[in-house]
């Protein structure tokens, strides 16, 4: 969304910039894994010779397509790179901590002028980094004592007692219409066994087919049902086991990674084109409700046999649009390990500049959400992460002095419940000071909450804007501004951000975000003559009160819930709308601890499955309501963002009603 | 319609490669994203013109280049190798193995359109 210092688009080929993008980060993904790797082998005399190969075929096709969209920063680094791993493949050199810090420089400045291309900003000064690495490449530093059987680089082929096949496809036009191709086959070998080899070949009458030599236990049944699908197999002679082929002479890019999964199964599709899939389900839902209103209107008209036989095929088709809804939103899922994968790079650079030890775990990657939150999360996320290493994680001496582990640890996981995704931060450092939180809260001037401290009210003193408990250098480095970002991001999402602190112990702060933005299920409310939609994963209770139990204390109601005084806020008051005469109201409970809340309506009407659709236009957006939606009667209803109520309700409850009335105007 | 074959392990690099030959309209373009998939498109139909990487995973451009060569059927196909810029190297390895023109990355869209117009001209009857 920022678009400062917009990028300039004068490229030969500028609509081709997404595609470039998409495919750097594809690479990038991939630099980073490789290099974590290959952190392993630093000063071990053998490095993976697949690992090195894959690292420069990823920095070769950056230089490749970074040259084509005309970013000469990232062409050349991505360039420089690639020498480097040049010469380390070819000497068979033994790589050294600076090796490794070099090529970890080099990805990160890569990464950031490819961001800044993206997005807009100043470049970076690639210069230093780069002429680093061509010093390392000159004078063949950052690699150490090449070993005695230099040229010998080729790993053995392990001894094995897997059996050898030889796998034979002959393509045609009958099997590629029944979608089998050489890249099928291949990934369908890959799922069985081990890829020794794979060479094109000319039969005896003039066709052409592929062997594939491959390592694996196969059964009869695998075996006929290749045949079916045109892959003959064979069991390899014994002689033919070591038959890697001698290198020809090839230049620098040869691989020999044939065991690489093929990338045929997947598509890759235009998120907006999934969007546009997404709202068309939502208006077939939309339009589902009014076929219900409809129904329940006629109902008294019709038949009762044949009102019946309508109702239950409306029934049905109910049941298929959320199973089509379902898979629609799987489709935009991706695993949360997209943001994690950097978060390793991110606390050893960290760790590095402050001279911390810090371990990181991860866990739940293959949690899945949705891609658009995915893109949104990654800076909060970040913020969060840099912050536990640079505040939360103490030195080495002060860990020691406290009798805990030199090497402070940081979790970061993740886990679905429901409809809710949650991503867990934690670290066992110092913990946050409530007292330091507040002597600098005084001192810049925010107001203090009078009584005690609990996480809650610590949060939002950590999340006013303008809150920062480091000096000025840690706030230009774009830290002490996170925790502002990270709760409106979070907000902006529909989603809480929670903390729980213990000096001297740790720190953990828990994000929780609905899998998916689009279609939520509702609990749908009545105020005076508005209706409202909740969104039910926001609500923690629901509970109906006599209205005499409401206490009046000053301007706000407040009621005993659970032994604690729960703050009440009536919807109706709120926007403004007629009181109800009713003796009893439905409590919506939102929020947890001392943020929590009670929203009070007239009644709750029912529950219902709703689209949200976004509000556009500035003037009428308020924060506490997070959309719109047609409940198919025809009536726009306001969708709540309880998360975001409660929260402006401990703050200033006097600055909301003017903006909540307006959007209902 | 004859085709044109575009073997890149770049599916960014083939949509411009696509883009740049898109005055050829009467060729239809078939896409292959390494050597396999390459040599599997030679065996599915004959190929007018191709446009070859040599940096792939698994099967590099020469070797692609040398087995077309020594196939009866692919023999005569005119390849354009489009590689990314490197040392003299591989251009001389790929034009012993045969290559017919050698263009580097990046590179300029109405070059890779003339050079291509010109092959499909000098093999037409």
């Amino acid at each position: 969304m920022t678009q400062t210092g917009s990028p300039q688009d004068d490229t030969t080929f500028p609509d081709f910039l997404d595609d470039y993008f998409a495919e750097c980060d594809e690479h990038l993904t991939g630099v980073r894994r490789l290099l974590l790797s290959l952190e392993g082998s630093v000063g071990r005399p053998e490095i993976n010779r697949a690992v090195l190969d894959e690292l420069f075929r990823h920095f070769h096709s950056l230089k490749g397509i970074s040259g084509m969209v005309e970013l000469r920063q990232a062409e050349d680094l991505a360039h420089r790179l690639e020498d480097f791993l040049r010469v380390l493949r070819q000497g068979g050199a033994i790589l050294t901590a600076e090796g490794i810090d070099a090529l970890f420089d080099g990805t990160q400045m890569l990464e950031q002028v490819i961001s800044v291309r993206r997005s807009g900003g100043t470049f970076p000064k690639v210069r230093d980094v780069a002429s680093r690495i061509a010093q390392l490449v000159d004078t063949g530093g950052g690699t150490s004592a090449a070993r005695e059987s230099a040229g010998n680089v080729e790993e053995t082929a392990p001894p094995s007692t897997t059996p050898l096949w030889i796998c034979t496809f002959s393509p045609s036009a009958d099997l590629v219409a029944r979608g089998i191709r050489v890249d099928t086959v291949r990934g369908r070998l890959t799922g069985a066994g081990e890829i020794v080899n794979a060479v094109p070949r000319v039969s005896a009458d003039g066709s052409i087919a592929f062997d594939f030599q491959l390592s694996a236990h196969l059964d009869e049944a695998t075996i006929a049902a290749w045949r079916e699908d045109g892959i003959d197999v064979t069991r390899a002679p014994e002689e033919t086991r070591p038959s890697i082929p001698g290198p020809a002479d090839r230049d620098e890019g040869e691989t020999t990674s044939t065991g690489a999964v093929s990338s045929s199964q997947f598509v890759r599709v235009d998120l907006a084109r999934l969007d546009e899939l997404m709202r068309n389900v939502g208006d077939l839902v939309i339009g589902r409700a009014r076929l219900a209103d409809t129904l329940s209107r006629v109902e008294s008209r019709i038949p009762s046999g044949e009102w019946r036989a309508i109702q239950e095929n409306a029934i049905v088709m109910d049941r298929q649009l959320r199973t089509l809804r379902e898979g629609i939103m799987r489709v935009r899922l991706v695993p949360v390990g997209e943001i994690f994968r950097r978060m390793p790079f991110v606390v050893r650079d960290l760790a590095r500049e402050t001279g911390k030890r810090v371990r990181l775990e991860l866990r739940g990657q293959t949690t899945e959400i949705d891609k658009f939150l995915i893109e949104r999360m990654m800076d909060p996320i970040l913020h969060l992460v840099r912050n536990a290493v640079s505040h939360g994680i103490e030195t080495v001496e002060e860990r020691i002095r406290a009798g805990k582990r030199p090497e402070g640890t940081i979790v970061l996981s993740a886990a679905t419940a429901g409809d809710i995704v949650c991503l867990d931060i934690s670290d066992d450092g110092r913990g946050i000071d409530p007292e330091a939180v507040i002597e600098r809260a005084r001192k810049v001037g925010l107001p203090i909450p009078a009584g005690a401290t609990d996480s809650a009210t610590l949060l939002s003193l950590l999340c006013a804007p303008g809150f920062s408990t480091r000096d000025e250098s840690d706030r230009a480095s774009g830290r002490g501004v996170g925790m502002s970002v990270v709760q409106s991001a979070v907000e902006e999402l529909s989603g809480t951000l929670s903390l729980e602190t213990e000096k001297g112990t740790g720190t953990r702060f828990v994000l929780e975000l609905p899998v998916t933005l689009a279609i939520t299920d509702a609990l749908i409310a009545k105020a005076g003559p508005e209706t409202f939609a909740v969104p039910q994963g926001a609500v923690r209770e629901v509970i109906e009160v006599a209205v005499e139990t409401l206490l009046q204390v000053e301007e706000n109601e407040i009621m005993t819930y659970r032994g604690a005084a729960l703050p009440i806020m009536r919807l109706s008051r709120l926007f403004g709308l007629p009181e109800t005469t009713r003796s009893r109201l439905h409590l919506f409970v939102v929020g947890t601890g001392s943020s929590a809340m009670g929203i009070a309506v007239d009644r709750i009407v029912g529950q219902r499955e709703v689209v949200v659709r976004a509000i556009a236009d500035p003037l009428v957006r308020v924060a506490g309501i997070s959309g719109a939606t047609d409940l198919g009667d025809g009536h726009v209803v306001l969708i709540l963002d309880p998360a975001v109520l409660a929260r402006q309700m401990r703050e200033r409850p006097d600055r909301m009603i003017g903006g909540a009335r307006g959007a209902l105007a | 319609m004859p085709r044109i074959l575009i073997v890149d392990d770049s599916p960014t690099i083939r949509k411009m490669v696509r883009a740049s030959l898109r005055p050829l309209d009467s060729f239809d373009f078939v896409e292959a994203a390494n050597g396999l998939a390459a040599i599997e498109q030679l065996a599915l139909g004959p190929v007018a013109l191709m446009i070859l990487d040599l940096n792939m995973p698994d099967m590099h451009g020469v070797d692609v280049l040398r087995f077309l060569r020594s196939h009866p059927s692919s023999r005569g196909v005119p390849v354009v190798v489009l590689t990314t810029r490197g040392d003299d190297s591989s251009r001389e390895a790929a034009m012993t193995a045969g290559a017919t023109q050698y263009l580097t990355k990046p590179f300029v869209p109405q070059a890779l359109l003339s050079a291509a117009q010109d092959l499909l001209r000098s093999v037409s009857p």
